[in-house]
């Protein structure tokens, strides 16, 4: 018998990863915390290192809004124009 | 209800050659990693093209995109999809409108689904289709036996799996989910609700069935036979639903059984009153929050953002949800039983708001 | 990104649908939501030194 599949395919997303940094000296870090416990402490306390060991500064943190859902094309735009490097993270 | 397809499934969607032997094409299925873990009904062409006989939409319509996969629910995957979980094709509308509700992005369908929370959409309907379809309202309401429950249900689920790919372990994150996953569909039970039928405080036609769709986590069972006023009856229902493990600033459904309905409704309260008394009930003192480890006032002020109305109250009062509107009141279940459902909402505070739609027809086109 | 370990196959998974199969990520101990301040920063050493290989090198290591 013939049967219908019932998956669909993937949608083609082009995307690539962006170039490697040549140094992180007086670089600016960007925060985008999903707010789960202990989330902001963690970003706030990873940039800290960055600030202390390569002079690094820190934009102001971005709140997703709701952890589970994606950041919004607003938000990333925000944070790509200020940031030259961003720290996020997910799950729990 | 007819709508034919623009397309046959075979011009456009990929076939697969399954053995003839019933048995044997259950274990292709199988094989092919399209199940829920029970057997599903072979998608042969002949039954998809049924299915789409009662598509409210093209074939190729999209009804619903996955906000961080991009992937495409469209009405023939749904379809495909629907014959697995064994629906007739007048079922089919109901799906559809099920997965327009999650696909508005208050409903947030990636977080629902993938989060360690183990929620489930609980599809809740209400209107004239219950009854034209041989849904069940009464005995047994959230359990087996009912073919249109089960399978629309259990649809929701393959739909998740097949086209979604929320796989468990991989996308579905959920730490324990609930048996709720394998099929959640419940219908209103019109018959001896006091108060006016979702569909119709929806502000629907009389004509018009509704769907809504709640990301429910495992329900909490309210028994109490012994209460006979509103208030000790609705006074089980609150303390179920301020349970430490479940308070949050969510959403809320209760289904009422109609033993406890009758109760709450027989010196004349509306259903207003009965969410407004529900929703200053439902709370804990702010020291046994801290005490358990649940109250944390950047988390809290986080999760309640705009709509805050300043958790906690003035008399150290956290309530659950921010308002009476965060609380559903239905009717449904057996005559005989006190015996009634409160329902948490997925997530440590508002992360999915409760979404309906009508069933069959747009009514904003 | 960061996750911690029980998440690394779901972002491996998200990364895969995004067309980067190979995209780096931190992975770190779980949980978090339940650590101390003091804790919370020396998992803030393991983030760093992992985001440095990712942010500089040619071929961050995917699984430290």
């Amino acid at each position: 018998m013939q049967l219908v599949d019932p998956t669909v395919q993937s949608p083609d997303l082009q995307n690539a990863r962006a170039p490697k940094l040549a140094s992180l000296q007086g670089l600016t870090v960007g925060l985008l915390s999903n707010g789960k416990l202990n989330a902001e402490l963690l970003l706030r306390e990873t940039a800290a290192l960055f600030v202390a060991r390569h002079g690094c500064t820190v934009a102001e943190l971005v709140q997703k809004g709701n952890a589970s859902a994606p950041a919004g094309p607003e938000r990333i735009e925000t944070l790509v124009a200020h940031c030259d490097f961003l720290l996020t993270a997910n799950g729990d | 209800m007819t709508s034919p397809s623009l397309a046959t499934p075979a011009d456009l969607h990929q076939l697969h050659e399954a053995p003839d032997d019933l048995l044997a094409a259950i274990d292709y299925c199988y094989a092919q990693g399209w199940t829920d873990g029970l057997p599903v009904v072979p998608p042969e062409l002949a039954r998809v093209e049924a299915m789409l006989e009662w598509a409210p939409l093209p074939a190729e319509a999209v009804i619903a995109q996955h906000p961080a996969t991009g992937l495409e629910l469209t009405v023939h995957a749904a379809a495909v999809n629907a014959v697995m979980a064994g629906c007739q094709p007048e079922y089919f509308p109901i799906l559809v409108a099920a997965f327009e509700a999650m696909n508005e992005r208050p409903y947030n369908f990636h977080g629902s689904t993938a989060s360690t929370g183990g929620s489930a959409p609980l599809l809740i309907v209400s209107g004239p289709i219950v009854d034209e379809i041989g849904m069940n309202a009464g005995v047994n309401l959230f359990g087996p036996g009912n073919r249109a429950n089960a399978t629309i249900g259990r649809a929701v689920r393959l739909i998740i799996l097949n086209v979604f790919r929320m796989t468990p372990g991989i996308a579905d994150k959920s730490t324990q989910g609930h048996p709720g996953k394998y099929a959640s569909c419940i219908a209103e039970r019109a018959d001896v609700n006091p108060w006016p039928a979702l569909r119709e405080e929806l502000g629907y036609p009389q004509d018009v069935s509704s769907v809504t769709v709640y990301a429910a986590a495992g329900f909490v069972n309210v028994e109490n036979h012994g209460g006979s006023t509103p208030q000790q009856i609705l006074d089980s229902v609150a303390d179920a639903m301020a349970n430490y493990g479940s308070i949050s600033a969510g959403q809320s459904v209760v289904v009422l059984s109609p033993e406890h309905a009758k109760i709450v409704a027989s010196t004349g309260w509306s259903k207003a009153e009965v969410r407004a008394y529900l929703f200053q009930h439902a709370c804990r003192p702010l020291d046994g929050m801290k005490r358990v480890g649940k109250y944390l006032e950047r988390e809290l002020a986080l999760q309640a953002r705009a709509e805050t109305r300043g958790l906690p109250d003035a008399d150290g009062a956290v309530h659950r949800g921010l308002s009476a509107n965060d609380i559903l009141v239905t009717v449904g279940g057996g005559d005989a039983g006190g015996h009634s459902a409160f329902i948490p909402s997925w997530s440590r505070g508002r992360g999915s708001i409760m979404q309906s739609k009508p069933i069959g027809v747009c009514l904003d086109c | 990104m960061l996750c911690t370990r029980p998440f690394e196959v779901t972002a491996r998974n998200i990364a895969r649908g995004m067309g980067l199969p190979q995209y780096p990520f931190a992975i770190l101990d779980h949980p978090l939501g339940s650590l101390t301040p003091d804790q919370i920063r020396g998992r803030a050493e393991d983030a760093y030194t992992q985001a440095l290989s990712i942010l500089l090198d040619d071929e961050p290591l995917l699984d430290p």
